[in-house]
This record gives C-alpha cells, structure tokens and sequence, in this order.
C-alpha cells in the first residue's frame, strides 16, 4: 500500500520525465511567490512581527489576502517570504517538530531551537528550499528575534525585515527604531515599515498584519490596518438568469435526510 | 510556453450563497493544434466535492486517479466522507511531496463542508503547481486563462448569489474569458454545488 | 544470513502452541496485570482516564514520572505494564499524530490514531527477533465525528471501544466496581469521582495528587468548535484533552 505518512523527504520521480520536457522546451513554470514585506522588532515587552498580505505569481497578483505570519509555538512566529509553498510547508514542518520536541521535554520550546531547526532545514537543502523568515517569540531567555535567509544563515538583531520591499521597510526602521520601545510606539513603527512596502514596493500590498509576543501572551492582529479595501461596486453585473445557452444538463440528487421506517417484525432490540 | 501550458485549460471556482460552482473549458490540445473537445479537468470526489486539475493532460489523469485512490482509501479507513478542507491539505501536501519534481497541475477545490454545528458552508481553494494554497472567499482560477479569468471574475462576482445566477456568472466569466485564449475553450462544463443538488451543465461555446 | 530486518533464519519469538494459544501474548498479558491499576470511564459530556503512580522507593525523584500521556490536543493515553515499553508507543504514537496533522491539516480521529498504536503492537507480535509489548493503553480522544471515544488495546494489538474500563494489577475488581457505578449519563465531574473511588479500592498506601494521575477529554461546546483555531489559519485546534495538574487532582481527592 502507498505509504500515506511518509514522514519527510521529497519525491524525485518525475525529475527524469520533468528534465526531458526541459530539454524539449518545455521549462518549469514559475510557482507563488510572496513578493512581501516582513519585519520584526524588539520592543520593551517583547517582540512584535508584522506582515503584508499579497501573494504574486509572476506579475499577476495571485491572493489580496494571505496570511504571512505563521504559527510555530503559542509563543513563536514566523513570518515568511520568497517561494509560497516553502514558507508555509517548512514553518508547518518545523512547528510540527516543535510540538513533539515540548511534548518529550515537558518544557515550552525556546526561539533559538525552532531557529537551528529551521537555519538546518534550509542548510540541508542548499538554498532550494526558497524561504526567507524573520522569527520571533518569546522563552525562558526573553524576547528573541532572528532572520533566517535561504541558505540557512542567520542573523540576530533588534529590528529585521525580509523580502522585496525590505528596503522600503529597513529605511523605516533605520530612521525611527529606538530601543526600549512601548508596545503603541513599536506597533506604530512595525505598521509604517509594512505600509511603506505596500505602496513602494510591487511585490507587496493590500493589508497589515501584525503579531505582538509577550511574555503573558501573543496577540495576533489579522488584517490590522486595511489601507487598500476594494470600494463598493456601484452597479450590479447579475446576468438575466438564461442569458447563457446550454447543451445538456444533468441533475445528481443528494441524500439530505433519511427516515428508517420499519416495514415488519419488532425493532431490533439495541439494548 | 512551460508544460502547464502545454495541452492548454482553465478552471475557475466561485462562492455562492450557501453554495459553489466549479466549471472549466473542455479542450485538449498539444500547443496549437486541438485534439479533443471533450476532455474532462473537472471531477467528483464526494457528493458535495468536485476537484478542477488544469495543466498537462497526463498529470490531469495520473493525479485525478491518485486522489480517487486516496480519497477511498480514506473513506474506507476513517469510515467517514472527507471534508473539503482536509482533502484540500492532502491534494496540497502530495503535490509539495513533489516540491523538486513536481506534476504540472494547479488544482482547484469547490465544495460544501459541513461545520462543527452542521451546516453547510461554501469552501474554495486553489494551489499552485507545488501545493501553495490559496483559500479565498470570492473566487479562484487557474490554467492558461488564468489572467483573462482573474479579470472577467473581479469584475463580475458578486457576493451572495443564488445557485441560478451563480451559474449565469460563472458560466459568463468563463466563456469570456476562454474567448480571449487560444489554448483554451472548444466547449464547457459548469457544475452548480448545492445542499441537496448537483447540476451540470455542458455550455453552449464558440468552437473555435 | 544476519541482516538488520531478521532475515531468514530469524524466527518470531511468539510462536503458536499445539493448542493454538500465543503463550507469549499471554506472558505479555501477565506483565500487563502486575502493573498498576489504571481506568477510564466515558461520561456524557467528556471522558476521565486516571492511573496510580507508585514508585518503588521514596528515594525516587517522582516528579519525572509521567503515566498519563498527551499525544496530541484532542488524545491522551494511559497505560498499565511496562513503562519502557509505554515511553516507545507514546513516542510513535506522537509521531504518527504529527504526520497525520501534516497531510490533513488536522488531528487524527481517536479511532484513526488507535488503530495506528495497535498495528504497531501487532507487529511485535509476528516479526522476527522482538518481544510483544508488556502494556495495555487507554486512548482516550475527542473527535468531530464520533465525539469522545475511549478505547482499550492490548498487547496482541487488539482494541475495542468501551464506556468505562479497568487494566492492571486491579481490573477485575476494578472492572466489577465500575460495572455497579456506570450509567451511561454520568456526568463528566461525577466520572471523575468515581474514577477516585474506584482506584481507591485497591489502592496500596495513601491516596494524594503525588500517586495520583488524571487525564481528561471534555467535549467543546458549539461555541468553542465555532471560534475555530488558536493563532490564527496556520494556528492548532484548541484542546480538548488535558492533564489535571496537582492542585486540581487534590481538589477532587478532598471532597
């Protein structure tokens, strides 16, 4: 039987058959990227992580709304640029090893391992595994905040941010950040740093999310501040039910409810 | 032009008031030249679940009997109907299983889904070719129409329509977008999800 | 030839007798009935699994010792037997959660789960150069499809579902207790206290919430299944299993 749960490692067998189509002119097609804007912060309390929330596929915007801050612990996230996919399955892959590592522990999980699994993962993949990540959390050591590039290497700073638009959001962070922040102050910054890579940077856009970590809990703030709502449509463009010519049609009745009624004989006794 | 351009085809899924649509085009081609008009991308995997594969011809058959066994499998085992959300995550997780050869498909997911209190709710997804998904609450499209799709159904989707006005608008924004791809058309199939029905309807489309 | 897998002239250890009986299940069996008691009993509006935690001598630090197990937010498992042999199933049983969480998206049924700890209890017990496990497990799991389910598996890798049951040095009377004190709409808080009363019978020394441990399954309420998941679309189901700590197992053993 195919194995349902293999537990990791990738399948290679349409590599030869792929290779072939590329020899043939038939190139690997581009998958989801997140152009993105991510950054994290320390503050006095903690750390808070922000986000923006487009998605893109080439030049063609892919999801208005996505959702770039992914969970790791209770305590520990991870906001995640480059290939989509690769952020979102190594950040799940990663939490998932979290979760059997503070089982067999007994302890809450520290930032420093969820960041060694992570730097290790993409180290082992050599940079094909397309994920750049800031992560942020909170442990028994204090607010913790790093940036994880790639091909594992990483960086531990009081202020980070990733992505396309990470320039836009560094000159943000560059001119404002100041240590011992309060919590409005830095969730102002974070704000302004995502916002000024939603409207410089194409590759970002649409909403601000946010994540604040303390040490008395984590605060996740979908879609904080939404400067590019989609007006309202003045018309309606409903079509005249009929206004499409079709051949054939065929209806499948589903089974909403069913009622058992017993014909003969006593009830079977269930007792 | 990338292998998932190859044999040509769209699909698009939207949300409707307590019910969702799923259609697709019906050609396969090899680059410019037709080969068949009726050619199925779309299928049923549980009686409230239809599964689009656009992409190349050969993954669209190898991956559908894939998640036809695994679907089965499933149903046998848990002895239970698989909701859409998790057969989402599985067709996402076999596709990144493939992450460094992967099959050429974007698969996209229409279904109901039962909550935790009973009700059926509307519930699309669509992933690209390694399994990123894309949950959205309006509409979803791949295949080679892709853009002329994310157009078409920006500006004709509305929320809150009845299953015979989804019909009219899906069925709207996929012959007019189709209309604008050479590698998509030659015909279409529009599958309306309700609670207590399934209609299917193949469209009347310019053959050319 | 000597390959890691047993190869061909490994034999199973467990090999039928004559009269057809696995003697070496039954052994398995006997170990399982000198460990300590434990049970678990299905109420209406959740489950309650509880064991005694003995240590041999006072000398031992009691504090690392875990008997009721977490193996993911909607199941826990309790045991009876070899302790060893638990800590090895618990950490396959964890895993086996995990992969499923990555394929589906969500934990596995108890059911599912259940029948993955029995497989790989079966195995012991037909290939080559092992010995069956020395446990019996009380899984018990919440889950949207069957609700709260508690099951039995033994180490010949059978399982069956039950409404309260008993494994361990003091089953059969255990067993007889729980058969008076069961109705089936017990509630959860009352299921907890019989849970006490039960074990106290044949509880050797005094009964505190250091010998103690309690596992329990509560049943979400519709509001709690509506408010969806702990931190956000790639967050965790919110938990339906947990242990009761110190303070609350005391609580239940002053009243």
């Amino acid at each position: 039987m195919d194995n349902v749960y293999r537990s990791s490692g990738f399948d290679f067998s349409n590599s030869i058959r792929n290779h072939s189509l590329a020899e043939k002119g038939l190139p690997l097609p581009k998958a989801t990227s997140t152009g993105t804007t991510i950054v994290g912060c320390v503050f006095k309390d903690g750390i808070i992580l922000g986000a923006d929330t487009r998605a893109t596929e080439g030049p063609i915007v892919a999801d208005k709304n996505c959702e770039k801050i992914h969970y790791i612990t209770e305590s520990i996230r991870c906001c995640g640029a480059g290939t989509a996919a690769d952020t979102e399955f190594v950040t799940a892959t990663i939490s998932s090893n979290m979760d059997l590592h503070a089982l067999s522990t007994g302890r809450k999980p520290r930032v420093v391992t969820a960041m060694t699994m992570l730097k290790r993962h993409l180290y082992r993949h050599q940079g094909q595994v397309g994920a750049a990540l800031v992560l942020g959390g909170v442990d028994v050591t204090g607010p913790q905040l790093f940036t994880i590039h790639p091909h594992g290497s990483t960086d531990k700073l009081p202020y980070v941010t990733m992505g396309s638009g990470s320039l836009a959001a560094m000159a943000i962070f560059e001119s404002s950040w100041q240590p011992n922040m309060t919590r409005e102050h830095a969730l102002q910054l974070v704000t302004t740093a995502i916002s000024a890579g939603i409207f410089n940077d194409l590759g970002s856009g649409s909403n601000v999310d946010a994540c604040i970590i303390t040490a008395t809990g984590t605060e996740m703030l979908r879609n904080f501040v939404k400067p590019n709502e989609r007006v309202e449509k003045e018309r309606k463009y409903t079509f005249r039910r009929g206004a499409t010519a079709w051949k054939s049609e065929s209806i499948r009745k589903l089974i909403v409810n069913e009622q058992v009624t017993p014909v003969a004989g006593e009830a079977m006794d269930v007792s | 032009m990338s292998a998932l351009e190859y044999n040509g085809g769209s699909v698009i899924a939207m949300v409707g008031k307590d019910c969702v649509a799923i259609a697709s085009d019906l050609r396969l081609g090899t680059q410019a030249l037709g080969i068949s008009s009726n050619f199925q991308r779309v299928f049923p995997m549980t009686d409230r679940l239809y599964v689009g594969l656009p992409g190349l011809g050969t993954d669209v058959t190898t991956l559908y009997e894939r998640f036809r066994y695994r679907v089965n499998m499933y149903t046998i085992k848990e002895e239970r109907e698989i909701n859409p959300e998790t057969f989402a995550h599985m067709v996402s997780s076999t596709l990144y299983q493939h992450r460094f050869g992967p099959y050429f498909i974007e698969p996209v997911v229409a279904g109901l889904s039962k909550s935790p209190t009973g009700a059926l709710k509307p519930f699309i997804a669509a992933m690209d070719l390694i399994g990123c998904i894309n949950f959205a609450k309006d509409f979803v499209v791949a295949g080679t129409a892709s853009s002329k799709l994310y157009g078409v159904a920006e500006g004709l989707w509305e929320p809150d329509l009845e299953p015979e006005d989804l019909f009219e608008t899906i069925s709207q924004t996929l012959l007019n977008a189709v209309d604008r791809d050479a590698f998509s058309g030659w015909g279409a199939v529009v599958h309306v999800i309700t609670k207590d029905r399934v209609i299917s309807r193949t469209l009347k489309a310019r053959m050319d | 030839m000597a390959s890691a897998d047993g190869g061909a002239y490994s034999y199973s250890l467990t090999v039928f007798s004559p009269s057809g009986k696995l003697v070496q299940i039954e052994h398995a069996l006997a170990a399982v009935s000198q460990g300590t008691t434990s049970l678990g009993i299905k109420a209406s509006n959740g489950i309650v699994i509880a064991t005694e935690k003995k240590s041999s001598s006072i000398l031992i630090d009691d504090s690392m010792i875990e008997k009721v197990a977490v193996v993911c937010p909607n199941i826990g498992i309790v045991y009876s037997g070899m302790g060893p042999d638990f800590r090895v199933l618990i950490a396959r049983a964890r895993k086996s959660a995990q992969a499923y969480w990555r394929v589906y998206g969500e934990y596995p049924p108890t059911k599912v789960l259940t029948q993955e700890i029995a497989t790989v209890m079966q195995e012991a017990t037909q290939s080559g150069g092992v010995r069956p496990f020395g446990v019996s497990l009380l899984v018990a799991g919440y889950d949207i499809h069957r609700g709260p389910c508690l099951y039995q598996v033994d180490p010949s890798g059978s399982f069956w579902a039950w409404k309260a049951s008993a494994i361990g040095k003091n089953m059969v009377n255990a067993k007889t207790f729980l058969e008076k004190r069961y109705n089936d709409d017990i509630s959860l808080e009352d299921a907890i206290h019989t849970a006490l009363l039960t074990l106290k019978e044949g509880f050797e020394g005094q009964m505190t919430e250091k010998t103690i441990e309690i596992g329990v399954v509560t049943v979400p309420t519709v509001e709690e299944l509506a408010a969806g998941k702990e931190g956000g679309e790639t967050g965790r189901p919110r938990p339906t299993f947990r242990k009761l700590t110190e303070e609350e197992v005391k609580d239940y053993l002053a009243l």
